[in-house]
C-alpha cells in the first residue's frame, strides 16, 4: 500500500491533511514521488502476478493428477476387495440339501467327519455281527460233535441188532421147521440193520463235510472281524489327516484373506484422509485469487499514481489534483473485500451444522 | 429411492472429491460449475440432495439456494452448504435462504456421508 493511501485512511480526506499550496519544487517532488511510486506499484504487481498465477495453476494441476491417481487406487482397492469377496465366496461351498448347507469349508469337513464316523459305526457292528458269527459257528460245531457220538451210538445199536438177528437166525436153523417164520424176521432185522448202518454212515459223512463248512466258515469270519476295525480305523486316520490339511488350508486362506481386509480399511482411511487434504487446491486457489484481487487493486492504485503524475506535469491544479488521487485511492480502498474468504488455517475437517 | 445428487462447485478438484466420496455410497452424481449451471442442470431432474458452494463466478450458493427454493420441485429437496465461510453471519444468510445445513471445508468423507445420509 502506498504511503499516499495509508495516509489518507489513517486520517480521512486529503483536504483535511495538506491544505498548504505546494510550491514548484514541492510539485517536482511530488512529481518524482508519484512516478516513483506508480513505478514501485508496478513492478510489485508485475513480479507478484505471474509467481502468484503460476503458483494456482502448478497447485491446480497437481491436485488433479493426484485425484486422478486416487480415484484409480480407489478402483485398484475396489477390484482387490471384490477379489478377497470371491475367495470368500469359492470357500462357502453350499452343501446341496445339507443341513449345514452355505457354511462353507467347516460344513464340509463336518460333513466329512461325519460320514466317516457313520463308515466306521458300520463296520465295527459288521465286526461285532462277525464276531457273533465264529460263537454261532462254534456252537454249530459243538452240536455237530454230539450228533457225531449220537451217530456213533447208532452205529453201535446197528451192530447190536445185526449180531441179535445172526443169534435168530441160528436159532432159527435150530428150531428147524418150526423156526422158519422166525427166520423170516431174524432176515428182517438184519436188513434194517443194514439200513440203519448206511444209513449213519451217510450222515456221519454228510456231518463230515459240515464240520469242514464250519471251519471255513469260521476261519472267513475272524479274517472279517480282525480286518475289518483294523481297516476302518486306518481309513478314519488317514481321512482325519487329510482333512486337518484342509482345515489347516482354510485357516491359512482365511487369515490371508482378513488381512486383505486389514488392509482395504487402512487403504480407505487413508483415501479418506487424501480427500480431504486434496481440498488444499481449493482453499489455496481461493487464497491465491484474493491475493490476485489485491494485486488488481495495487496495479489500480499504480494507475492512480499515473493519472496523478500526468495532472501535474500538464500543469493542472495540484489542490485538484490531489483531490483526484484521494477519490480514486478512496474508490479503490471501498471495493477491496474486507474479510477473508478462507479462514482455516488448517486441513483438519470442518464443523457440521444441520439447520 | 432417489440416489442422484448434484454438487456445485467452481473448483474441479472439489467436485472431484465430493463425486469420488458419493460414488462410494451408490450415489448417482450430477457437477456444475456455479449456480446457473446448477439450476440449468437441475430443470426437470428429480433431486435426491444438492451440495452446493457459496462463493462461485456468475452466480453464488446463497442466491441458488433462494432460486432452487422458489422453485416447486425443489421446496423441500435438502440442499446443504459446503464452504470454507464459517462466518455465523454467512449461516444465518444460508439458513434464511432456506439451506437444510451447512458444512465447512475441508470435509471428511465421512462426515460428508453421514450427513448425507441424514438429510435424503
Amino acid at each position: 500500500m502506498s504511503l499516499w493511501s495509508r495516509k489518507a485512511q489513517a486520517s480521512g480526506p486529503v483536504a483535511d491533511l495538506d491544505p498548504a499550496p505546494p510550491s514548484g519544487a514541492t510539485r517536482q517532488a511530488l512529481l518524482r514521488l508519484a512516478g516513483r511510486e506508480a513505478t514501485m506499484l508496478e513492478g510489485q504487481v508485475a513480479f507478484l502476478q505471474p509467481e502468484l498465477n503460476q503458483a494456482d495453476s502448478l497447485v491446480g494441476e497437481a491436485s488433479r493428477t493426484l485425484g486422478e491417481s486416487l480415484n484409480t487406487l480407489d478402483r485398484s482397492v475396489q477390484h482387490q476387495h471384490r477379489l478377497a469377496a470371491e475367495v470368500q465366496v469359492a470357500m462357502a461351498i453350499t452343501l446341496e440339501g445339507d443341513a449345514a448347507a452355505g457354511e462353507g469349508f467347516d460344513a464340509v469337513s463336518n460333513s466329512i467327519m461325519g460320514t466317516l464316523d457313520g463308515f466306521v459305526q458300520n463296520m465295527l457292528e459288521i465286526s461285532q455281527s462277525s464276531m457273533q458269527l465264529v460263537s454261532e459257528v462254534e456252537d454249530i460245531r459243538t452240536r455237530a460233535t454230539a450228533m457225531e457220538e449220537m451217530l456213533g451210538e447208532l452205529s453201535e445199536i446197528a451192530g447190536r441188532t445185526h449180531l441179535l438177528s445172526l443169534n435168530a437166525n441160528i436159532e432159527a436153523a435150530h428150531a428147524r421147521r418150526f423156526g422158519a417164520g422166525f427166520a423170516v424176521v431174524a432176515g428182517e432185522v438184519s436188513k434194517l440193520a443194514d439200513r440203519s448202518s448206511a444209513l449213519s454212515a451217510t450222515i456221519q459223512e454228510q456231518v463230515n463235510g459240515t464240520r469242514l463248512a464250519l471251519e471255513r466258515t469260521d476261519a472267513h469270519a475272524q479274517t472279517i472281524a480282525s480286518k475289518d476295525m483294523t481297516v476302518a480305523m486306518a481309513s478314519k486316520a488317514e481321512s482325519q489327516k487329510l482333512v486337518q490339511a484342509l482345515e489347516d488350508s482354510n485357516l491359512r486362506v482365511k487369515g490371508l484373506v482378513e488381512q486383505l481386509e486389514g488392509n482395504a480399511r487402512i487403504i480407505r482411511e487413508q483415501v479418506g484422509h487424501v480427500v480431504r487434504c486434496l481440498q488444499f487446491e481449493d482453499l489455496v486457489h481461493q487464497t491465491l485469487q484474493a491475493c490476485l484481487q489485491e494485486l488488481e487493486n495495487l496495479q489500480s492504485q499504480a494507475r492512480a499514481w499515473r493519472d496523478f503524475e500526468s495532472l501535474l506535469g500538464s500543469e493542472a491544479e495540484e489542490a485538484g489534483a490531489l483531490e483526484t488521487l484521494h477519490d480514486a485511492l478512496g474508490a479503490i480502498e471501498a471495493s477491496r473485500v474486507q474479510f477473508r474468504a478462507v479462514k482455516s488455517a488448517s486441513l483438519e475437517a470442518g464443523d457440521v451444522d444441520l439447520f | 429411492m432417489n440416489r442422484c445428487i448434484l454438487t456445485v462447485d467452481d473448483s474441479s478438484t472439489m467436485r472431484q472429491m465430493i463425486t469420488f466420496t458419493l460414488k462410494g455410497g451408490d450415489f448417482e452424481v450430477l457437477e456444475a460449475g456455479d449456480g446457473v449451471e446448477a439450476l440449468e442442470i437441475a430443470q426437470g431432474k428429480k433431486l435426491a440432495l444438492i451440495i452446493t458452494d457459496v462463493n462461485m463466478p456468475r452466480m453464488d450458493g446463497i442466491t441458488l439456494v433462494h432460486r432452487l427454493r422458489a422453485l416447486p420441485e425443489f421446496k423441500f429437496t435438502p440442499i446443504l452448504v459446503l464452504t470454507t465461510e464459517s462466518d455465523a453471519s454467512m449461516k444465518q444468510k444460508g439458513k434464511e435462504a432456506g439451506a437444510t445445513g451447512w458444512i465447512v471445508k475441508p470435509f471428511s468423507p465421512e462426515k460428508l456421508m453421514d450427513t448425507v445420509n441424514k438429510v435424503i
